[in-house]
């Protein structure tokens, strides 16, 4: 369990520092376009693009900031109490406890899905929401499993870090949308005293660049579902240990995947859900834009850690 | 040859500086290290606590019902006494044993008044009781959990360099005392 922890903060990690430098090689393509376009004067499109990302900065932390209220003003989710529902109530509180966090605010939607997520700045803000599905379908010990696996989101402060990539892939998605557009309204304008030696280099350089920032919002985008995979597993390793039981996990991700679907779920919130709350069969190729990691894979990892390979 | 000393200098200064600024970090993080496990053995001792200011409510509303069994109330009363004054570890640990003993007869009790088993006030008492011994479990094997990572900490390279020179000490494992505990439990009908 250790190592899988270990393993998949470091791939964390390194998926981060190859987005970085992702960013920092469009960075340098807008500098060389801008370089290119207006020489020194390119003062007002690099204005306007900080003008944006600015926003897009100040959006982005506020959803974060409130991002507890926000879910469940959205999903309209109903508070669990102890008396109502001490079974779920006394599972959370223990825990919590042994995952070393404050105990989160718990929540239920009404709805038939089986599925749960969790979100809040941090520790302190937790929240977690259940189905009525889920609480319903599931024995003890993979309520446990579930419960476990939706701390350790919060413990391991998966929002903060989804937060982080939005902004950054649309950090990616705003700077390429500039750079294109003015392609598209002045483009061709060469400056005449700027020039540089070998035309034929330049130009392939020129059309690598354009490749580069057309698909540089699939790109970010295949690496944001790969960090979100990655935190998901994450989760399971981290769970089980807080558990100490990975099998249970593993059991109610069996009965989840047959019926995940939640209908108050949305592209914005789908990587919060322990199982894609979109239901339906996925073909192979699109996995990689898949936020969860095949269930049948988190499966085998929970059920290995169980048999003690790997521990 | 002036300019290459004085690289050189600025070189050496920026090493030392690195050094000091990891050594401090190393420093830091055992002492936070340390108090986590502090911390989480104290948490251990409020869900004990919570279960110390159960028990008096606990067997005022079994009285109401089963006065006549003296015995089994008595136990309870003067083990939840002996945990309460208990000095020091072990002695807590024998009487939190006691407590356990004296509530599961407590509850085998109640199997014979199916009015105190029926008694809202009995059963919601008999569930919060549940989750506490559920939390001390779970408190204890954070607290487990955080003794691990602090004794690796000082035990590793370079924690251990630290841990000798601030004497940090490796802290103890909660652990079952009595081997009777670790017998498989018969279940007899």
């Amino acid at each position: 369990m250790y190592e899988h922890i270990a393993k998949n903060k470091a791939k964390t990690a390194f998926i981060i520092a190859g987005f970085l430098a992702f960013i920092t090689i469009i960075g340098f393509a807008l500098g060389y376009y801008v370089d290119y376009r207006y020489g020194v004067s390119g003062g007002y499109s690099i204005l306007f693009m900080i003008f944006a990302l600015a926003i897009a900065v100040i959006m982005s932390f506020s959803s974060y900031y409130f991002s507890d209220k926000i879910v469940l003003a959205l999903t309209r989710s109903k508070p669990i109490s102890r008396e109502e529902n001490p079974r779920i109530y006394y599972m959370a509180e223990g825990l919590s406890i042994a995952a070393g966090i404050p105990m989160p605010r718990i929540y239920m939607i009404e709805d038939n899905g089986m599925n749960a997520f969790a979100t809040g700045r941090n520790p302190a803000n937790g929240v977690v929401v259940f189905t009525r599905g889920l609480l319903e379908n599931l024995n003890d010990e993979e309520l446990k499993g579930v419960i476990s696996h939706e701390l350790s989101h919060i413990k391991n402060y998966d929002i903060l870090l989804g937060t982080i990539i939005v902004v950054l892939v649309g950090m990616i998605s705003i700077i390429s949308n500039i750079i294109l557009r003015s392609f598209i309204f002045g483009g061709g304008r060469r400056r005449s005293s700027k020039s540089s030696g070998g035309g034929i280099i330049s130009i392939v350089f020129l059309a690598l660049g354009l490749l580069l920032l057309i698909l540089s919002p699939v790109i970010a985008t295949l690496i944001r579902m790969a960090i979100s995979r990655n935190r998901e597993f994450l989760a399971d390793s981290t769970g089980a240990l807080i558990s100490r039981y990975p099998a249970g996990l593993a059991s109610a991700l069996r009965k989840i995947s047959s019926n995940s679907q939640v209908s108050a779920a949305s592209n914005a919130t789908a990587h919060l859900f322990i199982e894609n709350p979109f239901g339906g069969k996925r073909a192979a190729f699109s996995n990689l834009f898949n936020t969860h990691p095949p269930t049948e894979e988190r499966i085998k990892r929970l059920e290995n850690m169980s048999l003690g390979v790997g521990i | 040859m002036l300019p290459g000393l004085i690289v050189t200098i600025i070189v050496i200064i920026g090493i030392i500086v690195v050094l000091l600024l990891i050594s401090i970090g190393i420093y830091n993080s055992m002492v936070s290290l340390r108090n986590k496990v502090d911390n989480s053995w104290s948490q251990i001792d409020v869900q004990l606590r919570k279960r110390y200011d159960l028990i008096p409510n606990l067997v005022e509303t079994v009285k109401g019902y089963a006065e006549h069994e003296r015995e089994t109330l008595e136990a309870v009363i003067s083990a939840r006494k002996m945990g309460i004054d208990a000095g020091n570890i072990k002695d807590q640990a024998k009487a939190e044993n006691m407590i356990t003993g004296a509530l599961k007869s407590l509850f085998a009790l109640s199997e014979n008044y199916p009015n105190l088993k029926a008694d809202q006030h009995f059963s919601r008492l008999m569930e919060q009781l549940s989750g506490i011994e559920s939390n001390i479990a779970y408190a204890r094997q954070f607290y487990n959990d955080m003794v691990m990572r602090f004794n690796t900490r000082i035990q590793t390279f370079p924690g251990n360099i630290f841990a000798k020179i601030y004497r940090f000490t490796d802290k103890d494992y909660f652990e079952i005392e009595e081997p009777e505990a670790r017998e498989p439990v018969k279940v007899e009908f």
